[in-house]
C-alpha cells in the first residue's frame, strides 16, 4: 500500500466489496443523466460486470477507468442497449436506452474506432445515419467541418488514418446534438494535437451543460480532461474520485495503480 | 420505418460492395448464357426440353445475387461494426432488420429483372444468330421475367434473414452459393419428388423454368410462389428473433 497524500474523505470514495451503493458523480443529483444500479453481466462463468452502481449528473465529465478487460466496454454496451444485463439496470435520462424515442437526439456514442464500411465515403457514412434519425444533411456538413474532415469527406473511410476514424466516429456521435456523450477510448490513435483538441471540445461540451462519460485504460490521456473518475477493476467499482480536488495529477495515477493492483495503467 | 428504409436504400447505393455485386451478376450471367448458347450442339439446343434449361439460368443467378445482396446488407454491418451506430440510431432492432429486408427486396427485384432480361435477350439473340428456332413462347418469357423478378425479391428477403442469423459474411455467401448452385441441382436431379419443394425449385416453378430440370417436375407457379413466400417468411422471422435475442459485440 502506498502513502495517501490526499487522504480519504474529501475526494476519494472507496467502494468496498460488501457495499455497492449508488455513487453520485457531479453536484446535481435530482435528475441523473445516467443511473446504473446493481448492473451485472455474466458470460458463462465469467462475470464481466459485477453489481456496478453509479450515477452521473448533468455537466460532468467522468472518466471510466480501469485496466483492459475490467468491464468498461461491456458496461457501456449495457448502458447503450446493445447488450442485455444479466441483472440490474442501466438508465439514461431515466429510461433504458432502447426505450428512448429517437435516442441519438439525447445520447451520442463512440464505441471503438472503425465502425464504418471501408467502401463507403466518410460523408455517406454520416448521411446514412442522419437519414435514419431524421437529421438534415446540413448538420452532416457542419460536423465534417467541426471534426476537420471536410476535405476528406468524399474519400472512402477505409483510407482514413486512425485519428481520422476517431473523428468520423465522434462526428457520428454528435449528429443528433446529444446532451450525453459516451466515448469508449476516444483518444486511441489521436496525436498530441488531436488529444488537445478533444479535451478542449469536451470541456466546451460540458460547459454548455452536456454530460460526458469517457472510458480509458490510458490514465494520462484523460487525467487532465475529467473532473470525476470511476475506477473499476474486474467488473466492480473500486473508487469514485473527484479529480479536481486531488492535490496533483500524480495522485490519481498513484491511486489508480494502488486500486487496480497492476503496474501498467 | 420510412426513415430506416431510406437509410438502408442509401447504404445500398453507397458502397463499393453494391457495385461489385451488380457487376459480377451481369458478368456471370452474360458468361453463363453465352457459354450455353454458343458452345452447345445445334441438335441439343433445338430440343424444346433443353431451351428452358438455358434460359433458366436467369432464374437461378437472379435468385443467387439477390440473396447475396440481402445477406451482405446485414453481414457487412456485423463485419465492419456499423451495426453498432445503426442500432444506436434506431434501437428497434426488428424495425431495422425489416427495413433491411424491404430494401433488399427492392434490390432483389431489380437484380431479378436484370438477370432474366439479360438471359432472355442474349439467349434469344444467340439462338437467332445460330438459326435455331426458339421454342419458348411470349407467355413463357413474361413468366420468366416477372416470376424471376418476384422470386429474386423473395430470395433477397430470405438472404437477409439468413445473414441476420449467421452474422458471418463468408459463411452466408458460401452457404448461399453452395445451396443454390450445387445442392438444389442435386436435389432436383436425383430426388425430384422431394427436390421440387426446395426454395430454389420453388423459385423455378414461379419463373416457370430453372437450369437443371427445365420445366420437368416443377410445382405450379402459384404453389412455387406460396412455398417461396413461406421460406422467405421463416428466414425473416428467425432473423428477427435472432437480432432481438443476441447481444451486439
Amino acid at each position: 500500500m502506498s502513502a495517501e497524500p490526499w487522504g480519504d474523505g474529501c475526494c476519494v470514495d472507496r467502494t468496498t466489496t460488501s457495499a455497492h451503493g449508488s455513487r453520485i458523480v457531479g453536484g446535481d443529483t435530482t435528475q441523473p443523466v445516467v443511473a446504473v444500479r446493481d448492473l451485472t453481466k455474466r458470460f458463462g462463468t465469467v462475470t464481466a460486470v459485477d453489481t456496478l452502481s453509479f450515477t452521473l449528473a448533468a455537466g460532468s465529465i467522468t472518466g471510466f477507468l480501469g485496466p483492459n478487460g475490467a468491464g468498461k466496454t461491456t458496461t457501456l454496451r449495457l448502458l447503450l442497449g446493445l447488450a442485455r444485463p444479466t441483472s440490474g439496470d442501466a438508465l439514461v435520462f431515466g429510461r433504458p436506452y432502447r426505450d428512448l424515442p429517437n435516442p441519438t437526439r439525447r445520447v451520442g456514442a463512440l464505441l471503438e474506432s472503425g465502425d464504418f464500411d471501408p467502401g463507403r465515403t466518410g460523408r455517406n457514412h454520416l448521411r446514412a445515419l442522419a437519414i435514419a434519425s431524421g437529421t438534415d444533411t446540413a448538420r452532416v456538413d457542419e460536423l465534417l467541418e467541426i471534426v476537420e474532415l471536410d476535405r476528406a469527406a468524399n474519400r472512402l473511410a477505409g483510407s482514413y488514418s486512425l485519428g481520422m476514424r476517431q473523428r468520423l466516429g465522434l462526428a457520428a456521435a454528435l449528429l443528433g446534438r446529444p446532451a450525453l456523450l459516451v466515448l469508449d477510448e476516444p483518444a486511441n490513435g489521436l496525436d498530441a494535437a488531436g488529444v488537445h483538441w478533444l479535451r478542449g471540445f469536451l470541456h466546451q461540451f460540458a460547459g454548455g451543460g452536456g454530460t460526458v462519460l469517457i472510458s480509458s485504460h490510458l490514465l494520462a490521456e484523460v487525467a487532465q480532461t475529467v473532473d470525476h473518475a470511476l475506477i473499476i477493476e474486474r467488473g466492480r467499482l473500486v473508487a469514485t474520485v473527484a479529480v479536481d480536488q486531488l492535490p496533483d495529477s500524480g495522485a490519481l495515477e498513484q491511486l489508480y495503480l494502488e486500486l487496480t493492483g497492476r503496474d501498467e495503467p | 420505418m420510412i426513415a430506416q428504409l431510406s437509410s438502408e436504400l442509401f447504404k445500398q447505393r453507397t458502397t463499393r460492395t453494391a457495385r461489385i455485386l451488380l457487376t459480377s451478376m451481369v458478368g456471370v450471367t452474360v458468361l453463363v448464357v453465352c457459354l450455353h448458347v454458343f458452345t452447345l450442339k445445334t441438335a441439343d439446343l433445338s430440343q424444346a426440353a433443353n431451351q428452358p434449361k438455358v434460359f433458366g439460368w436467369g432464374t437461378t443467378l437472379g435468385a443467387l445475387f439477390a440473396a447475396l445482396a440481402g445477406a451482405i446488407s446485414i453481414t457487412a454491418e456485423f463485419r465492419h461494426g456499423t451495426i453498432r451506430p445503426t442500432l444506436l440510431t434506431n434501437p428497434n432492432r426488428a424495425r431495422v432488420v425489416t427495413a433491411k429486408a424491404a430494401a433488399a427486396a427492392i434490390a432483389g427485384l431489380v437484380i431479378g429483372l436484370l438477370a432474366a432480361g439479360l438471359v432472355g435477350a442474349i439467349g434469344s439473340i444467340g439462338l437467332a444468330l445460330r438459326g435455331i428456332p426458339i421454342t419458348l413462347h411470349a407467355g413463357d418469357f413474361t413468366q420468366m421475367i416477372a416470376g424471376g423478378a418476384a422470386g429474386a425479391a423473395l430470395w433477397a428477403i430470405l438472404g437477409t434473414g439468413l445473414g441476420t442469423i449467421i452474422r458471418g459474411q463468408v459463411g452466408a455467401v458460401v452457404g448461399l452459393c453452395v445451396w443454390l448452385l450445387l445442392i438444389e441441382n442435386i436435389l432436383i436431379g436425383n430426388v425430384p419428388s422431394a427436390g421440387k419443394y426446395a426454395p430454389g425449385a420453388s423459385d423455378g416453378a414461379l419463373a416457370g423454368l430453372m437450369p437443371t430440370s427445365g420445366t420437368a417436375s416443377l410445382l405450379t407457379p402459384i404453389a412455387g410462389a406460396l412455398l417461396l413466400v413461406g421460406y422467405a417468411g421463416v428466414c425473416a422471422a428467425a432473423g428477427l428473433a435472432a437480432i432481438e435475442r443476441r447481444d451486439i459485440d
